[in-house]
Protein backbone atom coordinates (compact mmCIF):
# COMPACT_ATOMS: atom_id res chain seq x y z
CA UNK A 1 0.00 0.00 0.00
CA UNK A 2 1.13 3.52 -0.65
CA UNK A 3 2.70 5.42 2.20
CA UNK A 4 2.37 9.19 2.12
CA UNK A 5 3.51 12.10 4.25
CA UNK A 6 2.69 15.71 3.63
CA UNK A 7 5.14 18.50 4.51
CA UNK A 8 8.06 16.40 5.80
CA UNK A 9 10.53 19.19 4.96
CA UNK A 10 10.79 22.54 6.72
CA UNK A 11 12.39 24.88 4.24
CA UNK A 12 10.60 24.17 0.98
CA UNK A 13 7.20 25.82 0.42
CA UNK A 14 5.52 22.46 0.13
CA UNK A 15 6.73 18.90 0.18
CA UNK A 16 5.57 15.31 0.25
CA UNK A 17 6.94 11.81 0.40
CA UNK A 18 5.36 8.95 -1.45
CA UNK A 19 6.43 5.33 -1.17
CA UNK A 20 4.94 2.50 -3.09
CA UNK A 21 6.07 -0.65 -4.79
CA UNK A 22 9.60 -0.35 -3.40
CA UNK A 23 10.13 3.21 -4.58
CA UNK A 24 10.30 6.07 -2.16
CA UNK A 25 10.30 9.63 -3.50
CA UNK A 26 10.58 12.99 -1.77
CA UNK A 27 9.12 15.91 -3.67
CA UNK A 28 9.46 19.58 -2.82
CA UNK A 29 7.74 22.49 -4.51
CA UNK A 30 8.89 26.08 -4.29
CA UNK A 31 6.66 28.60 -5.87
CA UNK A 32 5.62 30.90 -7.20
CA UNK A 33 9.16 32.33 -7.08
CA UNK A 34 11.26 34.67 -9.15
CA UNK A 35 12.13 33.29 -12.54
CA UNK A 36 15.33 33.72 -14.49
CA UNK A 37 14.96 36.10 -17.40
CA UNK A 38 15.60 33.45 -20.05
CA UNK A 39 12.93 31.08 -18.64
CA UNK A 40 10.33 33.76 -18.09
CA UNK A 41 6.99 33.33 -19.87
CA UNK A 42 4.92 36.52 -20.26
CA UNK A 43 1.50 34.91 -19.88
CA UNK A 44 2.04 31.95 -17.62
CA UNK A 45 4.18 30.45 -14.89
CA UNK A 46 7.18 28.44 -15.93
CA UNK A 47 7.18 24.94 -14.45
CA UNK A 48 10.58 23.51 -13.68
CA UNK A 49 11.04 19.86 -12.72
CA UNK A 50 14.34 18.55 -11.39
CA UNK A 51 14.78 14.85 -10.77
CA UNK A 52 17.68 13.58 -8.74
CA UNK A 53 18.52 9.90 -8.72
CA UNK A 54 19.26 8.00 -5.51
CA UNK A 55 22.85 7.32 -6.56
CA UNK A 56 25.04 9.00 -9.12
CA UNK A 57 24.31 12.07 -11.17
CA UNK A 58 21.34 12.51 -13.42
CA UNK A 59 21.65 11.50 -17.03
CA UNK A 60 19.51 11.03 -20.10
CA UNK A 61 17.04 8.85 -18.25
CA UNK A 62 16.42 11.49 -15.60
CA UNK A 63 16.04 14.22 -18.27
CA UNK A 64 13.42 12.10 -20.03
CA UNK A 65 11.46 11.48 -16.84
CA UNK A 66 11.72 15.17 -15.97
CA UNK A 67 10.20 16.11 -19.30
CA UNK A 68 7.30 13.68 -18.86
CA UNK A 69 6.53 15.03 -15.39
CA UNK A 70 7.02 18.63 -16.51
CA UNK A 71 4.62 18.31 -19.44
CA UNK A 72 2.05 16.71 -17.16
CA UNK A 73 2.31 19.26 -14.37
CA UNK A 74 2.11 22.14 -16.81
CA UNK A 75 -1.43 21.09 -17.63
CA UNK A 76 -2.40 20.34 -14.06
CA UNK A 77 -1.22 23.62 -12.55
CA UNK A 78 -3.23 26.73 -13.41
CA UNK A 79 -0.16 28.34 -14.93
CA UNK A 80 -2.03 31.39 -16.19
CA UNK A 81 -2.78 32.37 -12.57
CA UNK A 82 0.88 33.22 -11.95
CA UNK A 83 2.40 34.83 -15.04
CA UNK A 84 6.15 35.57 -15.06
CA UNK A 85 6.93 33.35 -12.11
CA UNK A 86 8.50 29.98 -11.59
CA UNK A 87 7.02 26.92 -9.96
CA UNK A 88 9.90 24.66 -9.15
CA UNK A 89 9.37 21.00 -8.39
CA UNK A 90 12.31 18.97 -7.14
CA UNK A 91 12.02 15.21 -6.96
CA UNK A 92 14.49 13.08 -5.09
CA UNK A 93 14.39 9.31 -5.35
CA UNK A 94 15.39 8.02 -1.92
CA UNK A 95 15.18 4.28 -2.39
CA UNK A 96 14.37 1.94 -5.23
CA UNK A 97 13.21 -1.67 -5.00
CA UNK A 98 15.68 -4.19 -3.60
CA UNK A 99 17.07 -5.19 -6.98
CA UNK A 100 18.17 -1.64 -7.68
CA UNK A 101 20.94 -1.89 -5.14
CA UNK A 102 22.63 -5.02 -6.42
CA UNK A 103 25.61 -2.90 -6.70
CA UNK A 104 27.67 -4.14 -9.60
CA UNK A 105 26.37 -1.73 -12.18
CA UNK A 106 23.71 0.90 -12.47
CA UNK A 107 20.63 -0.55 -14.14
CA UNK A 108 21.07 1.43 -17.32
CA UNK A 109 19.12 -0.87 -19.57
CA UNK A 110 16.19 -1.16 -17.20
CA UNK A 111 12.97 0.57 -18.07
CA UNK A 112 12.37 3.98 -16.60
CA UNK A 113 8.61 3.57 -16.35
CA UNK A 114 8.28 1.87 -12.92
CA UNK A 115 9.40 4.95 -10.99
CA UNK A 116 7.11 7.32 -12.89
CA UNK A 117 3.87 6.70 -10.93
CA UNK A 118 5.69 7.49 -7.68
CA UNK A 119 7.13 10.67 -9.21
CA UNK A 120 3.75 11.86 -10.46
CA UNK A 121 1.96 11.09 -7.20
CA UNK A 122 4.69 12.67 -5.07
CA UNK A 123 4.73 15.82 -7.19
CA UNK A 124 0.96 16.23 -7.08
CA UNK A 125 0.95 15.80 -3.30
CA UNK A 126 3.73 18.36 -2.97
CA UNK A 127 1.78 20.79 -5.16
CA UNK A 128 -1.31 20.26 -2.99
CA UNK A 129 0.70 20.95 0.16
CA UNK A 130 2.08 24.15 -1.38
CA UNK A 131 -1.50 25.32 -2.09
CA UNK A 132 -0.71 26.09 -5.70
CA UNK A 133 -3.96 26.47 -7.64
CA UNK A 134 -4.54 23.35 -9.68
CA UNK A 135 -7.13 22.63 -12.34
CA UNK A 136 -7.31 19.00 -11.24
CA UNK A 137 -5.42 16.34 -9.35
CA UNK A 138 -4.07 13.20 -10.89
CA UNK A 139 -3.52 9.57 -10.00
CA UNK A 140 -1.20 7.19 -11.77
CA UNK A 141 -1.38 3.42 -12.08
CA UNK A 142 1.24 0.98 -13.25
CA UNK A 143 0.16 -2.24 -14.91
CA UNK A 144 2.15 -5.07 -16.47
CA UNK A 145 0.85 -7.69 -18.88
CA UNK A 146 2.66 -10.98 -18.32
CA UNK A 147 3.31 -13.72 -20.84
CA UNK A 148 0.05 -15.47 -19.93
CA UNK A 149 -1.84 -12.33 -20.96
CA UNK A 150 -3.01 -11.54 -17.44
CA UNK A 151 -2.74 -8.10 -15.89
CA UNK A 152 -0.45 -7.55 -12.92
CA UNK A 153 -0.95 -4.46 -10.83
CA UNK A 154 2.16 -2.80 -9.34
CA UNK A 155 4.50 -5.52 -10.61
CA UNK A 156 7.76 -6.33 -8.84
CA UNK A 157 11.14 -5.99 -10.55
CA UNK A 158 11.13 -9.67 -11.47
CA UNK A 159 7.61 -9.47 -12.85
CA UNK A 160 8.56 -6.47 -14.98
CA UNK A 161 11.50 -8.39 -16.41
CA UNK A 162 9.24 -11.25 -17.43
CA UNK A 163 6.32 -9.11 -18.61
CA UNK A 164 5.50 -8.84 -22.29
CA UNK A 165 4.44 -5.20 -21.92
CA UNK A 166 4.25 -2.56 -19.20
CA UNK A 167 1.94 0.44 -19.09
CA UNK A 168 1.75 3.61 -17.10
CA UNK A 169 -1.55 5.47 -17.13
CA UNK A 170 -2.41 8.63 -15.25
CA UNK A 171 -5.94 9.94 -14.90
CA UNK A 172 -7.17 13.35 -13.89
CA UNK A 173 -9.63 13.73 -11.04
CA UNK A 174 -12.41 13.94 -13.63
CA UNK A 175 -11.45 10.53 -14.98
CA UNK A 176 -9.77 11.74 -18.17
CA UNK A 177 -6.62 10.09 -19.39
CA UNK A 178 -3.64 12.40 -18.84
CA UNK A 179 -0.48 10.39 -19.40
CA UNK A 180 0.05 7.09 -21.10
CA UNK A 181 3.39 5.43 -21.59
CA UNK A 182 3.63 1.86 -22.81
CA UNK A 183 6.55 -0.42 -23.52
CA UNK A 184 6.65 -3.87 -25.12
CA UNK A 185 4.36 -5.86 -27.43
CA UNK A 186 0.63 -5.57 -27.03
CA UNK A 187 -2.55 -5.33 -29.07
CA UNK A 188 -5.07 -2.51 -29.05
CA UNK A 189 -7.61 -4.80 -27.36
CA UNK A 190 -5.11 -5.58 -24.62
CA UNK A 191 -4.43 -1.89 -24.18
CA UNK A 192 -8.15 -1.22 -23.84
CA UNK A 193 -8.29 -3.84 -21.12
CA UNK A 194 -5.31 -2.23 -19.37
CA UNK A 195 -7.01 1.15 -19.67
CA UNK A 196 -10.19 -0.19 -18.04
CA UNK A 197 -8.24 -1.79 -15.24
CA UNK A 198 -6.10 1.29 -14.59
CA UNK A 199 -9.14 3.51 -14.53
CA UNK A 200 -10.74 1.19 -12.02
CA UNK A 201 -7.66 1.38 -9.80
CA UNK A 202 -7.51 5.15 -9.95
CA UNK A 203 -11.20 5.94 -9.71
CA UNK A 204 -13.10 2.91 -8.51
CA UNK A 205 -16.35 1.72 -10.07
CA UNK A 206 -17.72 3.49 -13.10
CA UNK A 207 -20.96 4.59 -11.46
CA UNK A 208 -19.23 5.66 -8.26
CA UNK A 209 -19.24 9.37 -8.96
CA UNK A 210 -23.00 9.56 -9.37
CA UNK A 211 -23.48 8.28 -5.83
CA UNK A 212 -23.35 10.67 -2.93
CA UNK A 213 -19.86 11.76 -1.92
CA UNK A 214 -20.10 10.35 1.59
CA UNK A 215 -20.83 6.80 0.51
CA UNK A 216 -17.89 6.63 -1.86
CA UNK A 217 -15.61 8.11 0.81
CA UNK A 218 -16.61 5.54 3.38
CA UNK A 219 -16.44 2.48 1.17
CA UNK A 220 -13.03 1.21 2.17
CA UNK A 221 -11.96 0.30 -1.30
CA UNK A 222 -8.25 0.47 -0.60
CA UNK A 223 -7.29 -0.16 -4.20
CA UNK A 224 -8.76 3.18 -5.20
CA UNK A 225 -5.77 5.42 -5.63
CA UNK A 226 -7.74 8.62 -5.48
CA UNK A 227 -8.51 7.83 -1.84
CA UNK A 228 -4.81 7.72 -1.02
CA UNK A 229 -4.58 11.33 -2.12
CA UNK A 230 -7.71 12.33 -0.25
CA UNK A 231 -6.52 10.50 2.84
CA UNK A 232 -3.16 12.24 2.88
CA UNK A 233 -4.71 15.66 2.55
CA UNK A 234 -7.41 14.90 5.13
CA UNK A 235 -4.83 13.77 7.66
CA UNK A 236 -2.80 16.91 7.10
CA UNK A 237 -5.85 19.14 7.53
CA UNK A 238 -6.85 17.33 10.71
CA UNK A 239 -3.30 17.79 12.02
CA UNK A 240 -3.17 21.47 11.17
CA UNK A 241 -6.66 22.20 12.47
CA UNK A 242 -6.44 20.18 15.67
CA UNK A 243 -6.64 23.39 17.72
CA UNK A 244 -10.01 24.05 16.17
CA UNK A 245 -12.70 21.89 17.80
CA UNK A 246 -15.40 22.69 15.27
CA UNK A 247 -13.55 21.05 12.37
CA UNK A 248 -13.12 17.30 12.29
CA UNK B 1 16.96 33.16 -8.12
CA UNK B 2 16.00 33.90 -4.54
CA UNK B 3 18.69 34.39 -1.93
CA UNK B 4 18.73 33.05 1.59
CA UNK B 5 16.74 35.51 3.71
CA UNK B 6 18.94 37.45 6.12
CA UNK B 7 17.70 37.79 9.68
CA UNK B 8 16.29 41.24 10.40
CA UNK B 9 18.16 43.80 12.53
CA UNK B 10 15.87 43.11 15.47
CA UNK B 11 16.28 39.39 15.25
CA UNK B 12 20.02 39.78 14.97
CA UNK B 13 20.24 42.14 17.94
CA UNK B 14 18.05 39.83 20.00
CA UNK B 15 20.14 36.79 19.18
CA UNK B 16 23.43 38.56 19.87
CA UNK B 17 22.15 39.91 23.17
CA UNK B 18 21.02 36.43 24.14
CA UNK B 19 24.37 34.89 23.23
CA UNK B 20 26.10 37.54 25.35
CA UNK B 21 24.03 36.26 28.28
CA UNK B 22 24.90 32.64 27.40
CA UNK B 23 21.40 31.90 26.20
CA UNK B 24 20.42 30.35 22.89
CA UNK B 25 17.07 30.88 21.25
CA UNK B 26 16.17 27.19 21.40
CA UNK B 27 17.18 26.90 25.04
CA UNK B 28 20.26 24.75 24.54
CA UNK B 29 23.52 25.32 26.37
CA UNK B 30 26.23 26.89 24.19
CA UNK B 31 28.10 23.62 23.82
CA UNK B 32 25.34 21.11 23.13
CA UNK B 33 24.11 19.56 19.94
CA UNK B 34 20.52 19.52 18.81
CA UNK B 35 18.56 16.30 18.94
CA UNK B 36 20.33 13.74 16.78
CA UNK B 37 18.29 11.02 15.15
CA UNK B 38 19.81 8.36 12.91
CA UNK B 39 17.75 5.86 10.97
CA UNK B 40 18.46 3.37 8.22
CA UNK B 41 16.56 2.14 5.19
CA UNK B 42 15.97 -1.53 4.44
CA UNK B 43 18.92 -1.66 2.07
CA UNK B 44 22.47 -1.45 3.38
CA UNK B 45 24.39 1.79 3.15
CA UNK B 46 21.58 4.34 3.39
CA UNK B 47 21.75 6.54 6.46
CA UNK B 48 19.15 9.18 7.25
CA UNK B 49 20.50 11.67 9.78
CA UNK B 50 18.38 14.36 11.38
CA UNK B 51 20.14 17.01 13.40
CA UNK B 52 17.38 19.26 14.66
CA UNK B 53 15.67 20.42 11.49
CA UNK B 54 18.63 19.62 9.27
CA UNK B 55 18.19 16.34 7.45
CA UNK B 56 20.75 14.53 5.34
CA UNK B 57 20.47 11.18 3.58
CA UNK B 58 23.65 9.50 2.38
CA UNK B 59 23.66 6.56 0.07
CA UNK B 60 26.67 4.39 -0.63
CA UNK B 61 26.93 2.44 -3.86
CA UNK B 62 29.71 0.45 -5.43
CA UNK B 63 30.70 -0.68 -8.89
CA UNK B 64 33.73 -2.37 -10.39
CA UNK B 65 36.07 -0.32 -12.57
CA UNK B 66 39.69 -0.14 -13.65
CA UNK B 67 41.96 1.72 -11.19
CA UNK B 68 43.79 4.95 -11.95
CA UNK B 69 47.10 4.41 -13.74
CA UNK B 70 49.22 6.02 -11.05
CA UNK B 71 47.46 4.18 -8.22
CA UNK B 72 47.13 0.59 -9.26
CA UNK B 73 46.60 -0.82 -5.79
CA UNK B 74 43.98 1.65 -4.62
CA UNK B 75 40.25 1.50 -5.04
CA UNK B 76 38.29 4.65 -5.83
CA UNK B 77 36.22 6.48 -3.27
CA UNK B 78 34.28 9.58 -4.24
CA UNK B 79 32.00 11.78 -2.20
CA UNK B 80 29.46 13.88 -4.06
CA UNK B 81 27.38 16.61 -2.56
CA UNK B 82 24.79 18.51 -4.45
CA UNK B 83 22.57 21.02 -2.72
CA UNK B 84 19.16 21.03 -4.34
CA UNK B 85 16.13 23.29 -3.87
CA UNK B 86 14.69 20.57 -1.61
CA UNK B 87 16.80 21.88 1.23
CA UNK B 88 16.20 25.57 0.72
CA UNK B 89 14.78 27.71 -2.09
CA UNK B 90 18.11 29.55 -2.18
CA UNK B 91 19.93 26.52 -3.52
CA UNK B 92 20.00 26.20 -7.24
CA UNK B 93 20.32 22.84 -8.88
CA UNK B 94 23.00 22.47 -11.48
CA UNK B 95 25.22 25.27 -10.25
CA UNK B 96 27.83 24.83 -7.55
CA UNK B 97 27.53 27.37 -4.79
CA UNK B 98 30.31 28.49 -2.43
CA UNK B 99 28.71 26.57 0.41
CA UNK B 100 28.78 23.41 -1.65
CA UNK B 101 32.45 23.81 -2.55
CA UNK B 102 33.29 24.48 1.08
CA UNK B 103 31.32 21.44 2.19
CA UNK B 104 32.82 19.05 -0.32
CA UNK B 105 36.37 20.26 0.45
CA UNK B 106 35.92 19.65 4.15
CA UNK B 107 34.42 16.21 3.63
CA UNK B 108 37.21 15.38 1.22
CA UNK B 109 39.88 16.23 3.79
CA UNK B 110 38.19 14.82 6.86
CA UNK B 111 36.95 11.55 5.41
CA UNK B 112 38.87 10.76 2.27
CA UNK B 113 42.35 12.12 2.85
CA UNK B 114 42.41 11.08 6.48
CA UNK B 115 42.20 7.52 5.11
CA UNK B 116 39.12 6.74 7.16
CA UNK B 117 38.28 4.19 4.50
CA UNK B 118 41.19 2.02 3.46
CA UNK B 119 41.17 2.36 -0.34
CA UNK B 120 43.67 -0.49 -0.59
CA UNK B 121 41.00 -2.83 0.72
CA UNK B 122 38.88 -1.94 -2.32
CA UNK B 123 41.47 -3.39 -4.70
CA UNK B 124 40.36 -6.65 -6.31
CA UNK B 125 42.89 -7.47 -9.05
CA UNK B 126 45.94 -5.18 -8.93
CA UNK B 127 46.01 -2.80 -11.86
CA UNK B 128 42.85 -4.22 -13.42
CA UNK B 129 39.82 -4.25 -11.21
CA UNK B 130 38.94 -2.25 -8.14
CA UNK B 131 35.78 -1.28 -6.36
CA UNK B 132 34.67 2.24 -7.05
CA UNK B 133 32.72 3.37 -4.02
CA UNK B 134 30.62 6.46 -4.12
CA UNK B 135 28.81 8.32 -1.40
CA UNK B 136 25.91 10.44 -2.61
CA UNK B 137 24.93 13.00 -0.03
CA UNK B 138 21.39 14.32 -0.37
CA UNK B 139 20.62 17.32 1.79
CA UNK B 140 16.86 17.34 2.28
CA UNK B 141 16.49 20.04 4.88
CA UNK B 142 18.87 22.81 5.79
CA UNK B 143 18.91 24.53 9.14
CA UNK B 144 22.62 25.00 9.82
CA UNK B 145 25.10 22.39 10.98
CA UNK B 146 25.44 21.09 7.43
CA UNK B 147 29.10 20.08 7.71
CA UNK B 148 28.60 18.14 10.94
CA UNK B 149 25.46 16.42 9.66
CA UNK B 150 26.97 15.47 6.29
CA UNK B 151 30.15 14.10 7.85
CA UNK B 152 28.18 12.12 10.40
CA UNK B 153 25.78 10.81 7.80
CA UNK B 154 28.54 9.73 5.41
CA UNK B 155 30.51 7.95 8.11
CA UNK B 156 27.40 6.22 9.42
CA UNK B 157 26.43 5.09 5.92
CA UNK B 158 29.96 3.79 5.30
CA UNK B 159 29.88 1.83 8.53
CA UNK B 160 26.44 0.48 7.69
CA UNK B 161 27.28 -0.50 4.12
CA UNK B 162 28.00 -4.10 3.18
CA UNK B 163 29.95 -4.68 0.00
CA UNK B 164 29.47 -7.93 -1.99
CA UNK B 165 32.00 -10.59 -1.08
CA UNK B 166 34.53 -11.53 -3.77
CA UNK B 167 37.19 -14.11 -4.37
CA UNK B 168 40.05 -14.31 -6.87
CA UNK B 169 41.18 -17.70 -8.13
CA UNK B 170 43.78 -17.98 -10.86
CA UNK B 171 43.28 -14.35 -11.86
CA UNK B 172 39.54 -14.83 -12.23
CA UNK B 173 37.33 -12.65 -10.13
CA UNK B 174 34.04 -13.88 -8.68
CA UNK B 175 31.54 -11.49 -7.13
CA UNK B 176 29.02 -13.25 -4.89
CA UNK B 177 25.40 -12.19 -4.69
CA UNK B 178 23.90 -11.68 -1.22
CA UNK B 179 22.21 -15.07 -1.58
CA UNK B 180 25.48 -16.92 -2.14
CA UNK B 181 27.55 -15.18 0.51
CA UNK B 182 26.71 -12.50 3.01
CA UNK B 183 28.13 -9.14 1.97
CA UNK B 184 31.00 -7.90 4.13
CA UNK B 185 31.51 -4.58 5.93
CA UNK B 186 34.05 -2.09 4.61
CA UNK B 187 37.52 -1.76 6.12
CA UNK B 188 37.18 1.46 8.05
CA UNK B 189 40.36 2.41 9.85
CA UNK B 190 39.08 5.17 12.11
CA UNK B 191 35.94 7.20 12.63
CA UNK B 192 36.53 10.92 12.09
CA UNK B 193 33.67 13.36 12.70
CA UNK B 194 33.40 17.11 12.21
CA UNK B 195 32.47 19.63 14.88
CA UNK B 196 31.75 23.21 13.85
CA UNK B 197 32.16 26.16 16.20
CA UNK B 198 30.65 29.55 15.49
CA UNK B 199 32.18 32.66 17.01
CA UNK B 200 30.63 35.81 18.42
CA UNK B 201 31.94 38.98 20.05
CA UNK B 202 35.37 38.96 18.42
CA UNK B 203 36.01 35.35 19.33
CA UNK B 204 35.02 35.80 22.97
CA UNK B 205 31.98 33.53 22.77
CA UNK B 206 31.59 30.37 20.73
CA UNK B 207 28.85 27.88 20.27
CA UNK B 208 28.54 24.38 18.89
CA UNK B 209 26.07 23.19 16.23
CA UNK B 210 24.69 26.58 15.20
CA UNK B 211 21.28 26.80 13.57
CA UNK B 212 21.02 28.68 10.29
CA UNK B 213 20.16 31.95 11.99
CA UNK B 214 23.00 31.67 14.49
CA UNK B 215 25.29 30.88 11.60
CA UNK B 216 24.16 33.98 9.71
CA UNK B 217 24.73 36.20 12.75
CA UNK B 218 28.13 34.76 13.67
CA UNK B 219 31.48 36.34 12.86
CA UNK B 220 33.31 33.24 11.80
CA UNK B 221 33.59 29.53 12.20
CA UNK B 222 36.14 26.90 13.04
CA UNK B 223 35.74 23.32 11.88
CA UNK B 224 37.55 20.58 13.75
CA UNK B 225 37.53 17.02 12.46
CA UNK B 226 38.84 14.43 14.85
CA UNK B 227 38.44 10.77 15.66
CA UNK B 228 37.45 9.32 19.04
CA UNK B 229 41.09 8.29 19.62
CA UNK B 230 41.91 11.98 19.88
CA UNK B 231 43.70 12.49 16.56
CA UNK B 232 42.84 15.74 14.80
CA UNK B 233 42.27 15.29 11.06
CA UNK B 234 41.37 18.82 10.09
CA UNK B 235 41.33 22.26 11.58
CA UNK B 236 39.95 25.08 9.53
CA UNK B 237 39.12 28.62 10.41
CA UNK B 238 36.92 30.65 8.14
CA UNK B 239 35.95 34.28 8.55
CA UNK B 240 36.12 36.36 11.71
CA UNK B 241 38.99 38.31 13.17
CA UNK B 242 42.13 37.21 14.91
CA UNK B 243 41.84 34.56 17.52
CA UNK B 244 43.63 33.56 20.66
CA UNK B 245 45.57 30.31 20.28
CA UNK B 246 44.29 29.18 23.66
CA UNK B 247 40.69 29.50 22.46
CA UNK B 248 41.58 27.32 19.50
CA UNK B 249 43.10 24.71 21.80
CA UNK B 250 39.99 24.81 23.93
CA UNK B 251 37.89 24.25 20.78
CA UNK B 252 39.91 21.18 19.86
CA UNK B 253 39.48 19.87 23.38
CA UNK B 254 35.70 20.39 23.29
CA UNK B 255 35.56 18.88 19.79
CA UNK B 256 37.19 15.67 21.00
CA UNK B 257 34.55 15.34 23.69
CA UNK B 258 31.79 15.95 21.13
CA UNK B 259 33.25 13.46 18.64
CA UNK B 260 33.24 10.77 21.34
CA UNK B 261 29.68 11.68 22.27
CA UNK B 262 28.46 11.61 18.65
CA UNK B 263 30.42 8.42 18.00
CA UNK B 264 28.50 6.73 20.80
CA UNK B 265 25.19 7.78 19.26
CA UNK B 266 26.29 6.32 15.92
CA UNK B 267 27.46 3.10 17.61
CA UNK B 268 24.12 2.81 19.36
CA UNK B 269 22.13 3.37 16.16
CA UNK B 270 24.21 0.81 14.23
CA UNK B 271 23.87 -1.72 17.03
CA UNK B 272 20.10 -1.29 17.17
CA UNK B 273 19.87 -1.73 13.41
CA UNK B 274 22.07 -4.84 13.49
CA UNK B 275 19.82 -6.32 16.16
CA UNK B 276 16.75 -5.55 14.07
CA UNK B 277 18.26 -7.34 11.05
CA UNK B 278 19.63 -10.24 13.01
CA UNK B 279 16.60 -12.48 12.91
CA UNK B 280 17.07 -15.67 14.92
CA UNK B 281 20.59 -14.66 15.99
CA UNK B 282 22.25 -16.47 13.09
CA UNK B 283 24.23 -13.56 11.66
CA UNK B 284 27.37 -14.48 13.61
CA UNK B 285 27.54 -17.93 12.09
CA UNK B 286 26.52 -16.87 8.59
CA UNK B 287 28.85 -13.96 8.04
CA UNK B 288 31.72 -14.32 5.60
CA UNK B 289 34.31 -12.00 7.14
CA UNK B 290 37.06 -13.36 9.34
CA UNK B 291 37.59 -12.51 12.96
CA UNK B 292 40.59 -10.16 13.21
Amino acid sequence: MADTTLLPLHRADGSATYSKNGYSVVAAVNGPIEVQRRDELPEEAAVDVVLRPAAGVGGLRERHLESVVQHTLRHVILVSAHPRTLIQCTLQIVTGPEDDSVTCSLPQAASDLPVLPALLQASILALLSTSIPLSMTLTAAFVAVNSKDTLVLDPSVQQIKRASSIHLLAFSSRGDLLVVESEGDFTIDKWEEVHQKAKLICHGEEGDESESEDVSMKSDDISKLENVLKDAVERQIAKEQRWNQTIG
Amino acid sequence: MPREAEPSFNERAFLLQAVQDNIRLDGRALDTYRNLDISFADNFGIADVRLGKTRVITRISASITAPRHDRKLDGIFTITTELSPLASPAFESGRQSDLETHLSRILEISLRRSQALSTESLCLVAGQKVWSLRADIHVLDYDGGLIDACCLSTLTALRHYRIPDTSVKGGELTVYTPLERDPVPLAILHHPLCVTFNFFELGEKWLVDATLMEQQCSEGEVVVAANPQGEVCLLQKGGGGEMDALVLLRCVEVALGKVRELGKVVDGALERDAKRRDKGGKSRELRAENER
